[in-house]
This record gives structure tokens, C-alpha cells and sequence, in this order.
């Protein structure tokens, strides 16, 4: 596994190009390293003395003045590379611009090093962050207290909320790049790679970090402008930093090496292999996992970082949450609060699958399944916006005629993942737009306080298989 | 079918014509190009009804099940069902290299990208397909000598030491010495412009085609796989060398894998032979 940041003495990399503490980069002096990647390094830093406290018109605290400094090299590179370095520089500095959000890190200014006396150094482009204690990586390595875990899997997803709604794609996410706060607040970084969406999608350029691709990026075309990336890209990546929370930092995905572990992602999304998650992730967080992890684009497009806050947010609130475990109780009900306005404003969307995520389930003695709706019109499978042209209906009666009259008001669209009751075999004969055919309904539970409280799904409208019992 | 079409990372088998067809000693099927995912498998072999085979080699002195590829990682695994012969694999870039591998051997892993995989026959001529594993990964040369791991990579890298990038150095070469516009070389080009190389200097015509073509669809995998359109050719080489340039993949620096160039009006005496 990889070592901490700032484990491993300089000598081993043989660096040239490092600045001692007490170096001063503009109005700020260098501390300590912190870390270096593959074409920067990052250290700690201080005001220079006699640098007015609070940075411009940013009102900085006394005691959180202390920043991170980015420095990335250019010298004796040709002009093609530096130009990556400068486009990773812009798109951070872009995305800090514009974006800024309790949980994303600050970046509070860039600059261009003068350093005349390290030509290694000069023309370095350096970003100006705010300072964070560490990174999830180190709290994974270390164990991530059970009672945390909840509440950060719930930050990431805010940052990344925030980021989607902005129309930016992170397109890096890892433990690594999930900075926390002395009180263990999260804040995204690394936007090095985070592409703004035109439309549905963004391109990135083609880097990455191999444990958290997508399947679909492993056979991405290159084209002129990158790789093509989209959200779903970065709730792939969520659904592996979940696991990797709950289970001790392993993926979800077998094997020795990242390139191992690529494969078994690309067996998963061809359908040869099934997900197998461990046991030591909690039945609603495998639940969330899996969301994540569905193999597909399509099918991961319903579970926006918003949907997936709502859904953590109803499992918070649960009045038995954090029951069976050990301490916790408090913070959690405090975070249940403060998500409450967000969850509530993604509600409305998400009736139907919140109430399915917010039921305990699996406890309950006769084990209500969960069946996905599937859409088999092709390009309302692609949508993710609820477009009422896509959306799928429920019957009252499954003896009686199809028609309008036998439907409730409620709608569901592909993707939707139902809790359902039992299924009846003998029903009315669905006909869909791929000429399958089905006399199949299952019985599905409809948001609280729906009259009736379930409706029925014919059973061409679900691509699974399900093992429910028969109705009565 | 345990192959699936489109561009699918994993290996590529490729059979040339002539190797493969009916049963029953006829000797001259089509090409076959199957592509296997990780974790799928291809058996190869004389086949039969009762033992099916991917991969038909019809010659008599090989078995009905010779052998199975299966693809694992990055890279692949060739078992040998023969009781008596051993396979070869050998590295057609590797000036000799190959490995020997022994009979009834289960899942030995080939490290090579490129391998000619030769079964013995009773005639001279021995029987071969190829299997190309373009998965492999190389580190970042900026990134060298930090510990690699969940590190940030480039996601299309390229072997600095294969002919392809040999090739596509030399399909790079007028931009990145003048950084004009200029026209991207033709394949006659290519071909004089290596000419001198020590060891890739007998590249045919066809040879630098395909390779323009490995790197276009397994590599880069341009234009993904709905864009196989025949007349864009052109357009094709003029993608490579842009991704190429753009994304860093060739450098100034790789300029030095090929010959010195030639003097001055080197062109003009070519295009006057």
C-alpha cells in the first residue's frame, strides 16, 4: 500500500528541485513537505511576518492561516508539457473561481514562482490552498472510526453534489483527494482533472487513477478534447471509496495489483461476474455501494450525489440509526439536521426510492425485494432528468385494462429501484415497445402517505428476475 | 460466443488466412480476429462437433483441443493440451525472444504485448496465430521514481520501445520539428524515413499500415467503435498524430528513436526515384 504523505524521506526520490523550511514563495513561507505526486509537490506554509493577517478580502481566522502551496515545475520541460501543467493549474484555478463550497478546498490564490536562485524551481506555477490536517487515505489506513464513516461518505457526497450541480465533473475522486479538516470536515481537492459538462458530459484528459474507473472508461476512445467523462463517472468512484471506508480500504474488486483489480471491473461490467462486496459493509452502505457500482452508465444515472445525500440523510434520521452500534448517536442526529434541507429538496424526485432506501428492509422478518425499472426505449434510458415523456406508470388493479383510469398519479422512470411486496402471475397481459410480453405484476410500495399505499408494475417493466412470493 | 466485437480492451487473436477452415484437410479458411475481454477464454484446435474450438487450426497433426488462451489482468495465459508437444510464443519485437511452453502446462502467463503463438506440425511448416495484449501499462516518465500505486497515470501509455511507437515518432516528426501545419506523412514515407534503422529498417508498406491501425484502434481506440468507416483513412493518421501531440504521448525528446534525418533535399531525391 501506498505510504503516507510525508512517510518516505526525500532521499529515495533523489529530488533536486525541493524547498527547505523557511523558504519564502511570495507572501508565504514554507514549513514542511507534505507530499509529492507525480508532477507536484505540496507544502505546508505560513504568513511571511509582517503579511497583514487575512489574505485580501478573504477574512482568515487566526490559526487557520496556515495553507497548502501546490508548486508545480515547469522548468526544462518542452512547451507541450508545460502546457499540461498549465491546463491542470487553469482548471483548478476555474473550478475554485467559480465553484467554491465549505466542502471543496479553498484555493486562495496562484502565482508564478521567481526562484533565480533554483532554476529547477523557476517559473513554477504554485497554488495557494487551504491548509487541510490530512487526507482520507491516512484516516483509511488508520481505521476510520466506525462512528465517522457515515458522516464523511455524506461530506464526499455533498462536494460532489455541489460540483455536479455546478456542472463540474471531478473526474479524480479518491481517498487521496478527500482532504479533512482538523474536525474532520471534508473537502474535495485535486480538481486538476475536473472538467466542466457541456450538455451531459465533459472531456477530461486522459489521466486517471486506474482503481477508480468506470467500466466504460476502460474502453473509452481517446478523442481531441480527452476522454469523454460524466457524472457517473465520480459516483463509480464514490461507490469504491464507500467500501473502501466500511471495509478496511479494500475494493470491492479482487486483486493484487490495480491492473488486476481493472480487469475484475471489466468482468463485473460485461455482466461475467457479479459484485461481491464484504461483509464488514453495513446492509444500507452495500445497498448505496451497489447503487454506485451499477455496471453501467444507464444504470447508474438515477443515483445522483444528491439522490444518494437524500437517501443517507432518510437513513440518519431513522429514529433506530446508530442503534447497534456503539456511540455515535449524537453526531449523527446532528448531521441528520443538517442535511435535512437538502434532503428535502431532492424528495420530490426521489419519492418512490427513498422510501424504498429508507425502510429498513432487509431486518424485517418476510424480506420485501427490490426491483429496477427498466425503460425499453433506448434514449429514455440515457435521460436523467425525470422527463414526463419517460416516465413509467403503476396500476391501481392488475385485473383490470391498462388504461388511464387504472393508474395512480404516481410515476417512475428507468432506474428507479422499487420495494416490492410479492408478485401475482395470473394479471392483465403487458405488451412492451421490444414485444416482450408479460401476464407477471409485482406489488410495489408507493412514497408514505400515498393512497393506496402500493400500486402495481408490470413485469416487462423490470429487467430482473425476482425471487418474491406470490401475492396473498 | 465468448468474443464480443467493438473495441473491447483485452486480446486480440488473429489467424491469418490460410490457417485456419474446414475440417478435413482443406487448407485455406479466412482470417479470424477474435477479441477476449478479461477473463475469457478461446480454445484452439483442429475442433470438432463434439469439442467446439474458437480458434480452428486445420492441420492433422494437431489435436482436436491444442491448447486454450484466457485472458487474466492485463496479459493472458496459454495452456497446451498436448501430451507430447511443446508450444512456442515467441516476441516478434524482441529480436529472438520467446518462451517454450511445455505440454499438458496449465495457464502459463505470456508477458509479451505481441505474440506469435507457433504449433509444431508434420510438415515443415509449422502453424502460428498471433495474440496481441495492447492493456499493458507503462509509468509516466514525469511520475518516475514516486511509488506507484493509487497514483494518477495516463490512460492511453504507450511502449517508447515498440515499432508502433517507432512508427508513430516518425508520423510525428514534421510537426514536432517545425510545429507548422505540415501534411502528416504518407505510409511510402514512413517507410524511406526508417529505412536507416538499425533494426526497423525492413518495414514493408503493410507492416507500417497495421501498425498505424493497432495504434488507432487498440491503443488510442479513436473514434470508438462506431466510427469504422473505410474512407477515413486520412483523417485517421492526421487524429493520431494530433492525440499524440496534444496529449504528450510523443515528445520532442523521441525524436532521437529515429535515423538522423537526411540532408537536405533528402525528399526531393525520394520523390524523384
Amino acid at each position: 500500500m501506498r505510504p503516507p504523505h510525508g512517510a518516505g524521506g526525500t532521499a529515495e526520490h533523489d529530488r533536486t528541485d525541493l524547498l527547505p523550511p523557511g523558504y519564502q514563495v511570495g507572501d508565504w513561507v514554507v514549513t514542511h513537505r507534505i507530499g509529492s505526486g507525480g508532477w507536484s509537490t505540496v507544502y505546508a506554509a505560513r504568513p511571511a511576518d509582517g503579511r497583514p493577517d487575512g489574505t485580501g478580502g478573504t477574512a482568515t481566522p487566526p490559526g487557520l492561516a496556515d495553507v497548502a502551496l501546490k508548486i508545480m515545475p515547469t522548468a526544462g520541460l518542452a512547451p507541450r508539457q508545460t502546457r499540461r501543467i498549465v491546463e491542470s493549474a487553469r482548471r483548478e484555478v476555474e473550478l475554485g473561481r467559480r465553484a467554491g463550497h465549505p466542502r471543496l478546498i479553498g484555493l486562495l490564490e496562484s502565482l508564478v514562482l521567481s526562484a533565480p536562485d533554483r532554476p529547477s524551481l523557476e517559473g513554477a506555477i504554485v497554488l495557494v490552498m487551504e491548509r487541510a490536517a490530512g487526507s482520507l487515505r491516512e484516516l483509511v489506513d488508520a481505521g476510520v472510526p466506525e462512528a465517522d464513516r457515515g458522516r464523511l461518505i455524506a461530506g464526499i457526497c455533498e462536494g460532489l453534489a455541489h460540483l455536479h450541480r455546478s456542472g463540474w465533473v471531478h473526474a479524480d475522486l479518491k481517498p487521496e483527494n478527500v482532504l479533512l479538516g482538523r474536525d474532520h470536515s471534508v473537502k474535495l481537492s485535486d480538481f486538476g482533472l475536473a472538467t466542466e459538462l457541456t450538455g451531459t458530459h465533459g472531456y477530461a484528459p486522459p489521466m486517471g487513477t486506474l482503481d477508480y474507473f468506470p467500466p466504460e472508461r476502460w474502453r473509452a476512445p481517446l478523442g481531441e478534447l480527452g476522454v469523454r467523462v460524466r457524472p457517473t463517472a465520480d459516483i463509480w468512484a464514490l461507490g469504491i471509496v464507500i467500501h473502501e471506508v466500511f471495509a478496511s480500504g479494500r475494493s470491492p474488486f479482487a486483486g493484487a495489483t490495480s491492473v488486476a483489480r481493472g480487469a475484475a471491473v471489466q468482468e463485473y461490467g460485461e455482466g461475467r461476474a457479479p459484485l461481491r462486496m464484504d461483509h464488514a459493509v453495513p446492509p444500507f452502505w452495500r445497498a448505496l455501494a451497489a447503487d454506485c457500482l451499477a455496471p453501467t452508465h444507464d444504470a447508474r444515472a438515477p443515483h445522483t450525489a444528491e439522490s444518494l445525500l437524500a437517501r443517507i440523510a432518510a437513513h440518519q434520521a431513522r429514529p433506530q440509526a446508530g442503534s447497534g452500534r456503539l456511540g455515535g448517536r449524537a453526531r449523527t442526529a446532528a448531521l441528520a439536521t443538517a442535511l435535512c434541507g437538502i434532503a428535502g429538496a431532492a424528495l420530490y424526485s426521489d419519492a418512490v426510492r427513498t422510501t424504498s432506501a429508507a425502510s429498513p428492509g432487509r431486518e424485517d422478518a418476510p424480506t420485501p425485494g427490490t426491483i429496477r425499472v427498466y425503460n425499453a426505449e433506448q434514449d429514455c434510458r440515457e435521460r436523467v432528468d425525470r422527463n414526463p415523456r419517460c416516465s413509467l406508470g403503476l396500476a391501481i388493479d392488475p385485473m383490470l385494462p391498462y388504461t388511464a383510469e387504472n393508474v395512480v398519479p404516481t410515476r417512475v422512470w428507468h432506474g428507479d429501484v422499487l420495494t416490492a411486496d410479492c408478485q401475482m402471475a395470473g394479471g392483465e397481459p403487458i405488451i412492451d415497445e421490444e414485444d416482450r410480453r408479460s401476464t407477471r405484476w409485482f406489488r410495489v410500495r408507493l412514497p408514505a402517505g400515498s393512497e393506496p399505499p402500493t400500486a402495481w408494475l408490470p413485469a416487462v417493466r423490470t429487467r430482473e428476475r425476482s425471487a418474491l412470493l406470490d401475492c396473498h | 460466443m465468448r468474443g464480443s466485437g467493438g473495441a473491447v480492451s483485452g486480446v486480440v487473436v488473429h489467424l491469418p488466412r490460410g490457417s485456419g477452415g474446414a475440417d478435413g484437410g482443406e487448407p485455406h479458411g479466412d482470417a479470424v480476429t477474435l477479441r477476449l475481454g478479461p477473463g475469457e477464454v478461446a480454445r484452439f484446435g483442429r475442433g470438432s462437433m463434439a469439442i467446439p474450438v474458437e480458434l480452428r487450426l486445420a492441420d492433422r497433426a494437431i489435436s482436436r483441443l491444442a491448447g486454450e488462451i484466457r485472458v487474466t489482468d492485463d496479459h493472458w495465459q496459454l495452456t497446451n493440451h498436448s501430451t507430447t508437444h511443446s508450444y512456442l510464443v515467441e516476441n516478434p519485437e524482441g529480436a529472438g525472444e520467446y518462451l517454450r511452453v511445455p505440454p499438458r502446462r496449465v495457464g502459463a502467463p505470456i508477458p509479451f504485448e505481441f505474440s506469435r503463438v507457433v504449433l509444431p506440425t508434420r510438415g515443415d511448416v509449422t502453424i502460428s496465430f498471433q495474440v496481441f495484449a495492447p492493456d499493458h501499462l507503462y509509468l509516466d516518465p514525469d511520475a518516475m521514481g514516486v511509488p506507484w500505486g493509487n497514483s494518477t497515470v495516463t490512460a492511453y501509455s504507450l511502449n517508447e520501445t515498440a515499432t508502433y511507437f517507432l512508427v508513430l515518432v516518425a508520423l510525428c516528426e514534421p510537426r514536432l520539428r517545425d510545429q507548422s501545419r505540415v501534411a502528416v506523412p504518407t505510409t511510402p514515407q514512413i517507410v524511406e524515413r526508417l529505412r536507416e534503422h538499425p533494426t526497423c529498417g525492413a518495414l514493408t508498406a503493410r507492416a507500417v499500415s497495421s501498425h498505424i491501425d493497432y495504434l488507432a484502434e487498440e491503443k488510442l481506440r479513436i473514434g470508438g467503435p462506431d466510427s469504422h468507416e473505410p474512407d477515413r483513412r486520412n483523417g485517421k493518421r492526421e487524429e493520431i498524430v494530433g492525440l499524440a501531440l496534444r496529449f504528450g504521448l510523443v515528445r520532442e525528446e523521441h525524436l532521437v528513436l529515429l535515423p538522423p534525418p537526411a540532408a537536405a533535399g533528402g525528399r526531393e531525391r525520394q520523390a524523384a526515384r
